[in-house]
């Protein structure tokens, strides 16, 4: 036994690569995330039961909404191979626009011994019709339906719940977001598809090299509100929740004692008004954290991944150096989760759909910016994030006029701001110009000359990360140039100059991506976890990919 | 755990070794160096005033730029700073008397600023020292009978160059009939031909002594200009005889212009000249030094650090291995927690980037991002390393301190470089907008003695004194599980010490470094960092509160004197319009992994008051099993 204690103990930090090569395996190509949802402004959906799996191999017992019939459509347009089954978690995304009328029909499939379910939209002011009374709402008793409508008067992302016995049925899986997009949009934020775009300020167009690297169009909308300061590049949704694996056994257990025996469950007849399950709820002792009702490394497979019928929302943001990236945060479950954004800090422009702005001059947003979003149940916010390398004071494309390879010797033309965005199509779109041609190492490193401040120790005393690029600069082209021989590289110089072996990095591939990872996790560690097992839970990676790696978003 | 946990964990575990890279032969070493191509000056020891842009951009929009464009060599700002930690293990005393086992950094460097509660961050002129004796668990070791009496704060284990010494046969100027051919030599080329093979390379600095001919002789040191010199004085085979010689241009500069000196006299057969390389302090380390400090020593919180914006910073991570664990193989990293645009090579993840093995040394590289209260911790499994202890405070002091003159007209001048620049209408991330209703050549000024959080042009975020806080809770089961080679459960982790500075109450008012016996028996200072706040009447304290712990959020409330927070999370709160968002509250709640500034003012109050600063998480006041103490501290009114 000891020496199994051993090896288990010794290679925690590879785990996480080893997870990853698994990750991988399964998604042969790499997998996106944007916000999917169905379009509406009529859904038709449904509750009812399902196991959901988890890392661990666990199917968990769970409760979630779905479509009770074929939603009207899947958004973003290009996310051809969405589906929408009976039962989700999180429940569908709702996707409407602002200023319809937005009709939910609610059909409560639920094992009967469960009893009422509802839909709570806080935000809006819904009228429900149908059903039966509840506390907080009209309900669906078992079998039935109950409809709520709601005029989406202001644009944004917001949570719905259960509002039925909810500390219950949250807990099981009743939780989903709606998403409004904005009724006009500021013509400087430009159309959908075009590459009309963002001015070269705020902080560039990046529509016009969207559209010169080939790049299909994911977005929602171009602006998350109607405001100037709320236009985006791309755009994704996180929905942080836990489980309790107990809690769900128990629900299990009493709904299948209410089946084989119709023993009755709270003293009452299931199915009858105000009958429901038994199931305490307290201690609370969540083992599974998940984002986007999966947890790490199951979150980087694609959107609707085969595997993964009633969890098909992923998170696995990408991203190109400069792009205004709306991060969509929801809060679901009943515990907060302290967000940490590695890379950067994230503005917030809202919470649950109201615009933060300043209370002098209402062209000024008033947000705070934050390295940690903190989810709380319940509550969404949208925020902007980008990353540009501005400042490193160092050139992390790698490029070198003394080099013998072209792409070494890009030139870097700043406009306004500072970065290169003059030509859509180059490989260094929004390179920081004032450390361009600027090196990193005084030994040389591959190809990349030396007189910069660091110098790099040898390799062998690392080991290197599954999404590490294989050198310390972005791009394919840069790391290839860095850790070995390129076309262009001077005779001689291959393998004799120090390089860092790229093996081990299967996530992030040296000569195909090699873009910058970021984690994006949870900051209580303790729930980057999956059943006590790390790595897992609240946990990703964000990367940051030079504009030679083409990111499509459509699984 | 279950079996179907061992079986989850135990199986990558093994197939991982066949992945292991070959581990490189001991490589301790640090980085420092005097100057850069962004600090060209040789001098880089001092904070400069900043008077201005570095960069300004480019007078024709639209051409092409580089770092070498816009660049005013008279406003080089900022300065270069090095620090150097062991990652490893170490034990904390608790306030129960309870000594707690840790994963843990220790100081490498500024040790005795350290031991004064200082961050342990050095300029290269007292980082590139070499101590002459450390006593194993140092400071602790000799400060603990005589205290104070420590004060080195230069790199551990820095130690100067082998000084290679050759002996010379022949020395000669200019075209000579030793020389096999003369193409090349001009009259004050000196070639230097030794008894064996040379073992100089081009530019090395080479000492030539015993010669005789000083003044103005060939004695001296002077940079190599060529190697192998096909000579006539050992021509025994092809290239044999080169390969002892090298040549070097003498030159007189200790006049301006510099003069050239001819008509040095041959010298053949010397009995006492030598060619001998320099005792440089180039990065080399002596590792007993390292491991006798370095082992054993982990602090927490770990060393504080702090640089000033536009500082080049050198952090050096030496993994010292843990000594009561050596079953484990265990990476370290140092993440640096917020900051903007970070690159993932220098962010610490060892997923997305490098991890440093034991017996490596590692050197993070970074130019101060935006002034901020961040804080830094190693990022491998981030649930075990960080609940046992690799937590440490760092923050990025503002450009505004070195400002002379009206605090507008300062952040005015930050505007002229687009790195320092906060132009809201085209950056949606910047946090520091001029203030609204701010004019030129009014408002506060910066006296010289004041010191402010962030680059507020308002003079609003002003202080006097400042106390770095962290707030960690350490799970005493897991950390005894981690001790004695027990696997770790992370769903059942739970804090049951709560601690500000790695103390709890009342450690958290003791004076001076807490020391905690070790199982190596040597004296080592555990929890450096007190958290008693002094406040003089009448002046203003800014707290730099971050938290780290991994299980819970954490409030923590001022008993009598209001805070006003006017940072959060690394950021001025200011809004896009420029107007200050501070607000005034009696209590702060936090995350792990988030941060806050508070600025308490004393002005009002009288000397010998006394508040408390502690949280109403009422179970959160506790050591363990005692009902009294946790996270909680004093804040003093003084004189």
């Amino acid at each position: 036994m000891n020496s199994l204690i051993m090896a288990t103990a010794s290679s925690k930090g590879r785990l996480l690569s080893l997870l990853a090569t698994a990750a991988t395996l399964l998604s042969a190509t790499a997998a996106k995330a944007a916000a999917p949802g169905i379009t509406g402004p009529t859904f038709n959906l449904n509750a009812t039961d399902a196991y959901i799996t988890q890392p661990d191999g666990q199917m968990v017992y769970s409760w979630g909404y779905g479509c009770s019939s074929a939603p009207t459509g899947f958004a973003p347009a290009l996310n051809a191979a969405g589906f929408c089954s009976t039962m989700q978690i999180p429940g569908p995304t709702l996707i409407v626009t602002q200023g319809q009328t937005v009709t939910v029909t609610l059909t409560n499939n639920l094992p009967a011994a469960a009893g009422n379910t509802s839909i709570l939209f806080p935000g809006f002011t819904a009228t429900a019709t149908g059903g039966v009374n509840g506390l907080l709402t009209k309900e669906a008793a078992p079998g039935g339906t109950v409809t709520y409508s709601f005029v989406a008067t202001t644009p944004g992302t917001r949570a719905y719940y259960s509002g039925t016995q909810a500390d219950l049925q949250v807990e099981m899986g009743l939780y989903g977001a709606v998403i409004v997009l904005p009724s006009s949009v500021p013509a400087v934020c430009g159309t959908l598809g075009s590459t009309t775009g963002l001015p070269t300020t705020n902080p560039g167009g990046n529509a016009k090299a969207r559209a010169a690297a080939g790049e299909g169009e994911f977005r929602l909308a171009t602006a998350a509100y109607s405001h100037p300061q709320a236009c985006y590049d791309r755009e994704y949704i996180f929905q942080f929740s836990e489980m309790d694996p107990n809690i769900h056994a128990q629900a299990l257990a009493q709904v299948n004692a209410a089946k084989a025996l119709a023993q009755p469950a709270k003293d009452c007849t299931p199915g009858a008004a105000g009958c429901s399950l038994n199931v305490p709820t307290e201690p609370y002792r969540p083992a599974y954290f998940m984002i986007n009702g999966r947890s790490m490394p199951d979150d980087m497979d694609p959107n609707y991944a085969p595997q993964y019928l009633h969890q098909p929302y992923n998170g696995n943001p990408h991203m190109h150096p400069g792009e205004l990236t709306l991060l969509r945060i929801v809060g679901q479950g009943r515990w907060q989760h302290p967000f940490h954004e590695h890379g950067n800090h994230v503005r917030v422009l809202a919470r649950d759909g109201n615009l933060i702005l300043s209370q002098t001059d209402s062209t000024k947003l008033a947000g705070p910016l934050l390295f940690t979003t903190t989810t709380t149940p319940g509550m969404a916010m949208d925020g902007i994030f980008y990353f540009t390398g501005k400042g490193l004071n160092w050139d992390m494309y790698a490029h070198n006029p003394a080099s013998n390879d072209g792409q070494a010797k890009l030139t870097c033309t700043p406009d306004a701001n500072g970065y290169n965005t003059a030509v859509p199509g180059v490989l260094n779109y929004f390179e920081w110009c004032q450390d361009h041609n600027k090196p990193l190492e005084v030994a040389p490193f591959g190809d990349v000359g030396g007189g910069g401040p660091a110098t790099l120790p040898d390799p062998a005393l690392f080991a290197n990360g599954a999404w590490y690029g294989g050198s310390p600069y972005m791009g394919p082209n840069a790391t290839t140039r860095a850790t070995g021989c390129s076309a262009g590289s001077a005779a001689g110089s291959c393998g004799t100059t120090g390089t860092t072996s790229p093996s081990g990095t299967i996530a992030n591939s040296p000569s195909t991506e090699a873009g910058y990872a970021f984690m994006w996790h949870s900051h209580n560690e303790r729930e980057i976890t999956t059943n006590n097992v790390f790595p897992g839970g609240m946990l990703m990676m964000m990367l940051v990919d030079s504009r030679e790696f083409v990111i499509d978003e459509s699984n | 755990m279950s079996v179907h946990q061992w079986i989850s964990r135990g199986l990558p575990a093994a197939l991982s070794l066949l992945l292991a890279l070959p581990a490189g032969a001991q490589s301790f070493r640090v980085q420092c160096p005097t100057s850069t191509i962004t600090h060209k000056a040789a001098n880089n020891n001092a904070e400069p005033l900043y008077l201005g842009p570095t960069y300004t951009p480019p007078t024709t929009p639209g051409t092409a730029a580089d770092y070498t464009t816009g660049f005013h060599s008279n406003a080089v700002n900022g300065a270069i700073k090095c620090q150097q930690i062991a990652g490893g293990d170490g034990y904390a005393s608790m306030a129960d008397g309870t000594q707690t086992y840790m994963f843990s950094f220790g100081p490498l460097s500024g040790l005795a600023d350290i031991a004064n509660g200082l961050p342990g961050t050095q300029f290269p002129s007292v980082f590139n020292t070499s101590a002459t004796s450390l006593a194993p668990g140092d400071p602790a070791t000799t400060n603990d009978p005589a205290p104070g009496t420590f004060s080195y704060n230069g790199a551990v284990g820095l130690t100067p160059e082998v000084v290679k010494l050759e002996t010379i046969y022949d020395i000669s100027e200019g075209c000579t009939a030793s020389l096999a051919s003369c193409t090349g030599v001009t009259p004050n080329t000196v070639t230097v031909i030794l008894n064996t093979p040379s073992p100089f390379n081009l530019n090395d600095l080479v000492v030539v002594s015993g010669t005789g001919s000083p003044p103005a002789g060939y004695d001296g040191t002077w940079p190599v200009s060529a190697v192998n010199i096909p000579n006539t004085q050992f021509s025994a085979g092809p290239g044999q005889g080169a390969s002892q010689a090298f040549q070097f241009l003498a030159v007189d500069n200790s006049v301006s212009p510099a003069r050239a000196i001819t008509g040095l006299p041959e010298i053949t057969a010397s009995s006492t000249a030598t060619a001998g390389s320099l005792a440089e302090l180039n990065g080399h380390v002596d590792p007993r030094q390292i491991m006798d400090v370095g082992v054993m020593n982990g602090n927490i919180p770990a060393p504080l650090m702090a640089i000033d914006e536009d500082d080049e910073f050198f952090l050096t991570l030496t993994n010292v291995g843990m000594i009561m664990r050596p079953d484990l193989f265990e990476q370290h990293t140092v993440h640096f927690h917020g900051y903007p645009n970070a690159s993932a090579f220098y962010d610490g993840v060892p997923d997305a980037s490098v991890a440093i093995n034991i017996g490596g040394s590692f050197t993070y590289y970074y130019l101060a991002p935006d002034a901020g209260t961040y804080f830094w911790h190693c990022h491998i499994t981030p649930p075990e390393h960080l609940q046992m202890g690799m937590v440490g405070q760092l923050y990025v002091r503002p450009r505004q301190n070195r400002w002379s003159g009206y605090l507008f007209d300062g952040l005015l001048a930050q505007q002229g470089d687009l790195r320092t620049a906060c132009n809201s209408a085209s950056d949606i991330l910047c946090s520091n907008p001029l203030p609204a209703g701010g004019t030129s050549k009014a408002g506060a000024q910066n006296d010289g003695k004041t010191k402010y959080a962030y680059n507020d042009g308002d003079g609003s975020t002003s202080y006097d004194v400042e106390y770095p806080l962290q707030i960690h809770g350490f799970d005493p089961n897991f950390h005894f599980v981690g001790m004695t080679f027990n696997p770790e459960g992370l769903t059942d982790m739970k804090d049951k010490y709560f601690l500000l500075n790695g103390r709890s109450y009342p450690d958290t008012v003791t004076p001076g470094p807490m020391e905690t016996p070790s199982t190596d028996g040597v004296k080592h200072f555990s929890q450096p960092l007190p958290s008693i706040i002094n406040i003089p009447v009448g002046k203003k304290a800014l707290l730099r509160i971050s938290d780290l712990d991994v299980t819970e959020y954490q409030t923590l409330a001022s008993l009598g004197i209001p805070m006003k927070v006017i940072g959060y999370n690394a950021k001025l709160l200011r809004d896009q319009a420029g107007n200050n968002l501070y607000y005034n509250t009696n209590s702060i709640t936090l995350a792990g992994g988030e941060s806050l500034d508070v600025i308490l003012d004393a002005t009002g109050y009288t000397a010998g008051q006394k508040f408390f600063l502690y949280t109403p998480n009422l179970d959160h006041l506790s050591n363990d099993a005692e009902n009294f103490g946790g996270l909680m501290t004093e804040i003093n009114i003084t004189n």
